[in-house]
């Protein structure tokens, strides 16, 4: 074992990090609950949009309609923030992951390829189903299927990471060698599940916030919008019941010297997770109501999720010995303020966005929006930024 | 050391290149083409000429499909194809950069958002809020491209940051100014070259003329600034990049295709200016194949006069560190490899293949070259990468022994670095190399020469 550590230790970058492991590691953890949350939109929202063509009758279509075009920009988010957990993933378990994905490099490459396919079959999909086209099922069919298998091969990457006593023999086999990448090679079906199963659980969860959104729309059908609440309730509290019991099958499969059950991350997030469940059944009578705080919910409870899998892995990581914590430190405190202006700046500026958006979307005739404040702001916060880098680069430069 | 990923016949380094060129048109578009669509669409309103909006309208669709599906997934596809070819080189920069990227990766949220809001609110809300997403848009993208061309221009040229290690000291470096120049003025000439694409399909064909002779006047303007900074960028180049710069080995006839490239798409947007009804869809789109040569020609030269490092005087391309790197307490990798071993030093090498010995000479010969030369060079004969045997051939190597001594100058070639390793291990690889070279007629292939190392 000890030589293991030795080993992750001098893969680890020599430069070091430029700031506290432990800021990129919540990075991580708050960065990849959203990503997974968008990739169970697209899961379950290329899903319903399949299913919904199919079905036909009823309030089905419009809602297939619906999915379809929020699929092609949830797709878009999912892959912009899929990159932000790719990056700190980098910087803290560099090892785990570079060794990982040049074992499995063939796929993961291929990954990109499954994805450009994947996304455009969406588009078409949903191009020709506005048109009211006919035979399409086999565009949304495609694209679920290949979305499932990027699914996994993520899974396969992230979990093979945990286990470097086996990539030596992965990587050569005793005395022979097999340098392809063209092979996964762990896999654990209950994590897999878990990703999936929660798709239908958070998509039940935005079908309700839609019908809250849309309510007071004028030119909305009043009876629709109630069914796809309904619909999306019920949804949601199934595939969350089911997703506990995956979650439970998981636990079971970790190893047994983690006593996981005992860990206080996962406690919480088991709790969190139950609390959700029992807001999801108060729910069913009045989705619409319970709308906004049942998603709220359902966004800490992955959070929680989502930290009680970092959890994990610092336990699977510190088999061998290794902390993030103990990463040796480069301080860049220039680089660091850099971000965090950067990232203070875009919360402004996606403010106001979201903003735009919500009062769109509300109204059914154009509305004006001109009189928001942070309109000009957003410019001018963008004209500081860029003076501010030729100040630097200036004093830099003399 | 990590594992080396071995694509057979290609070689991982075309693996990247092959992306990164085909990233390269979906990615300027994206940068480029809203500061001309904020343009017209200031245009239509200002003089009120709402038909100018249906040009708009299909410019944005072109966008979004094309740079948000191809363009950010081939993105994605660099940086993976990059991680899996070379790993010790992207963690160096993510150490480094990891903030830059960061901070790009918020103006990434920002354009897609502005991007959707901006389609999806066309006539739904009013003027200036749409001109102001618009410019959100055209803003947010353009500051991604100065944020990721200063971690491009430090691989080239690190400058200070070798000695202090700075963030800003390496990402302000000699090339940094020339490049961003370079690359805003000719973001202008690829926006009205789309631009002249898009008009060709549109319905009002005076629309489509007035857009036209906008674009081409963009076009020209870009063209011969672009032309003006990359003068300065080859003037900006350290001195070792600049030699390579002149050896024909190395960069062979590619910087001519780019020059090629330039002046053909200076004379189309000339054409189109005297005769807007040229621009049809197919001569535009031949126009865009001919951008794409010329963009790839340009950044391979990039590519080539680095070598032999992967960050210059840092890394070689092969992810070996040559030398210490005082400012952030990083030791050069040389000396433990030319000691140890390199079959010891990395991890991922078959337990019997570590000690060189007769019966394994060949395979552990073949491994070391993987491991340190197969960044450059495929092993196959028929491989697309300067492949390993037709090199020998061209250094006329021809006995073991030779190709030993050859292997321990290998750094007197500007473009390759230092050999690392022991006596034992040169000798395995030259063994290797001789094994895989074509005989010469008349001799009964390799195994003579094999056999005589055995004695
Ligand atoms: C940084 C990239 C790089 C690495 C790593 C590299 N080479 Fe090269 N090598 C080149 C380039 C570029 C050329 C010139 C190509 C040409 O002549 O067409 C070259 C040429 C050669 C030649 C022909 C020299 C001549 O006389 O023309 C030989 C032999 C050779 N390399 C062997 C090796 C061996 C063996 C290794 C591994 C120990 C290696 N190279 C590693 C880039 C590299
Ligand atoms: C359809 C597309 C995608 C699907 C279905 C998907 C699914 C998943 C799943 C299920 C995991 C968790 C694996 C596990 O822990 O066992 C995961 C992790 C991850 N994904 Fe994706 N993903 C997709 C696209 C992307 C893209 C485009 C990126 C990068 C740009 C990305 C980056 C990541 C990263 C970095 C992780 C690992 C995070 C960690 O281990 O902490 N994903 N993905």
């Amino acid at each position: 074992m000890t030589n293991i550590g030795a080993m992750l230790k001098s893969l680890q970058d020599p430069m070091g990090v430029p700031f506290y492991p432990l800021v990129f590691q919540v990075l991580l953890v708050i960065t990849f609950a959203l990503h997974i949350i968008f990739v169970n939109l697209v899961v379950g929202g290329v899903f319903m949009s399949v299913y919904g063509y199919f079905k036909k009758g009823g309030h089905y279509r419009p809602l297939a309609k619906s999915f379809a075009k929020a699929t092609t920009i949830n797709f878009s988010l999912l892959i912009v923030l899929g990159v932000a957990p790719l990056l700190f993933m980098q910087v803290i378990y560099d090892p785990f992951w570079y060794t990982s994905n040049v074992l499995s490099a063939a796929w993961m490459v291929g990954v990109v390829f499954a994805l450009m396919a994947a996304f455009s079959f969406v588009y078409v999909f949903y191009l020709k189903i506005t048109k009211e086209r006919k035979h399409i099922g086999v565009w949304g069919v495609a694209a679920f299927l290949l979305i499932i298998l990027v699914g996994v091969t993520m899974h396969a990457v992230s979990y093979q990471a945990l286990f470097p006593e086996q990539w030596v023999r992965w990587y050569v086999g005793g005395s022979t060698a097999d340098f392809s990448g063209t092979i996964l090679h762990a896999f654990q079906l209950p994590r897999f599940l878990h990703f999936m199963v929660a798709s239908f659980a958070i998509t039940g969860i935005f079908m309700m916030v839609y019908s809250w959104y849309f309510k007071d729309r004028d030119d909305m059908d009043r009876s629709y919008l109630v069914w796809v609440g309904k619909a999306g309730a019920k949804m949601a509290v199934v595939f969350t019941v089911l997703q506990m019991a995956v979650g439970v099958w998981w636990l079971l499969s970790v190893p047994a010297n983690f006593q996981f059950y005992k860990n206080p991350v996962f406690i919480a997030a088991g709790i969190l997770a139950v609390v959700l469940l029992l807001v999801l059944i108060e729910a069913q009578s009045n989705p619409q109501r319970y709308a906004l705080p049942t998603a709220g919910l359902a966004l800490i409870s992955v959070l929680g999720m989502t930290s009680a899998r970092e959890a994990l892995r610092v336990l699977y990581a510190g088999r061998y010995d290794y902390s993030v914590y103990s990463y040796k430190l480069n301080l860049s405190y220039g680089s660091t303020v850099l971000f965090a202006v950067t990232f203070l700046m875009g919360i402004v500026i996606v403010g106001y966005m979201l903003t735009v958006v919500f009062k769109m979307g509300r109204s059914s005739k154009p509305i004006d929006l001109s009189s928001l404040k942070l309109r000009t702001w957003s410019v001018y916060l963008m004209i500081a930024w860029v003076l501010m880098m030729i100040g630097i680069g200036v004093a830099i430069a003399s | 050391m990590y594992p080396v990923w071995q694509v057979p016949v290609m070689g991982s380094a075309l693996v990247i290149a092959f992306i990164a060129s085909f990233h390269i048109l979906p990615s300027h578009l994206a940068t480029s083409a809203f500061w001309f669509n904020v343009y017209v669409e200031d245009k239509a309103y200002k003089e009120d000429r709402p038909e100018l909006l249906e040009f708009i309208k299909k410019y944005v669709l072109v966008i979004l499909i094309f740079s948000f599906i191809f363009g950010s997934l081939s993105g994605v596809g660099i940086w993976y194809a990059v991680t899996v070819s070379n790993p010790k080189g992207i963690s160096a920069l993510i150490h480094n950069y990891v903030w830059g990227w960061a901070s790009e990766w918020v103006f990434f949220i920002i354009e897609i958002l502005a991007i959707y809001i901006y389609y999806y609110t066309l006539g739904r809300v009013d003027d200036r809020t749409h001109l102001t997403i618009g410019l959100i848009y055209a803003i947010g993208s353009w500051i991604s491209m100065v944020i990721i061309t200063g971690i491009i221009s430090f691989m080239l040229s690190p400058g200070k940051w070798l000695r202090t290690g700075g963030f800003f000291d390496g990402f302000f470096n000699p090339t940094y100014l020339p490049q961003l120049l370079m690359r805003t003025s000719f973001m202008f000439a690829i926006a009205g070259l789309y631009a002249i694409v898009v008009a060709g399909t549109l319905k009002n064909r005076e629309v489509a003329s007035f857009i036209v002779r906008r674009a081409s006047v963009w076009g020209m303007a870009g063209a011969v600034l672009a032309a003006l900074f990359f003068k300065l960028y080859l003037w900006s180049l350290p001195d070792t990049a600049k030699e390579l710069y002149g050896m024909s080995v190395l960069v062979g006839t590619v910087p001519d295709i780019a020059v090629a490239a330039f002046i053909a798409l200076f004379v189309w947007f000339i054409v189109v200016w005297i005769r807007p009804q040229l621009a049809r869809l197919v001569p535009g789109v031949l126009a865009i194949l001919i951008l794409l040569a010329g963009i790839f020609s340009a950044e391979s030269v990039r590519e080539r006069i680095r070598k032999p490092y992967v960050i210059d005087h840092y890394m070689y391309s092969n992810q070996i560190i040559p030398n210490d790197m005082v400012a952030k307490g990083v030791q050069g990798e040389m000396g433990t490899i030319d000691r140890e071993g390199i079959l010891h030093y990395s991890y991922f090498v078959p337990e019997g293949l570590r000690t060189i010995d007769d019966a394994d000479l060949l395979r552990s010969g073949r491994i070391i070259a993987q491991i340190e030369c197969s960044a450059c060079h495929t092993l196959e004969s028929n491989g697309w990468l300067r492949p390993l045997p037709a090199m020998m051939e061209k250094a006329g190597l021809v006995t073991v022994d030779d190709t030993q001594a050859f292997i321990g100058f290998l750094d007197s070639f500007p473009f390759m670095p230092q050999f690392a390793g022991t006596a034992a291990e040169k000798r395995a690889l030259a063994a290797y190399l001789v094994s895989i070279r074509p005989h010469p007629a008349g001799a009964p292939a390799g195994r003579a020469t094999i056999g005589k190392i055995h004695r």
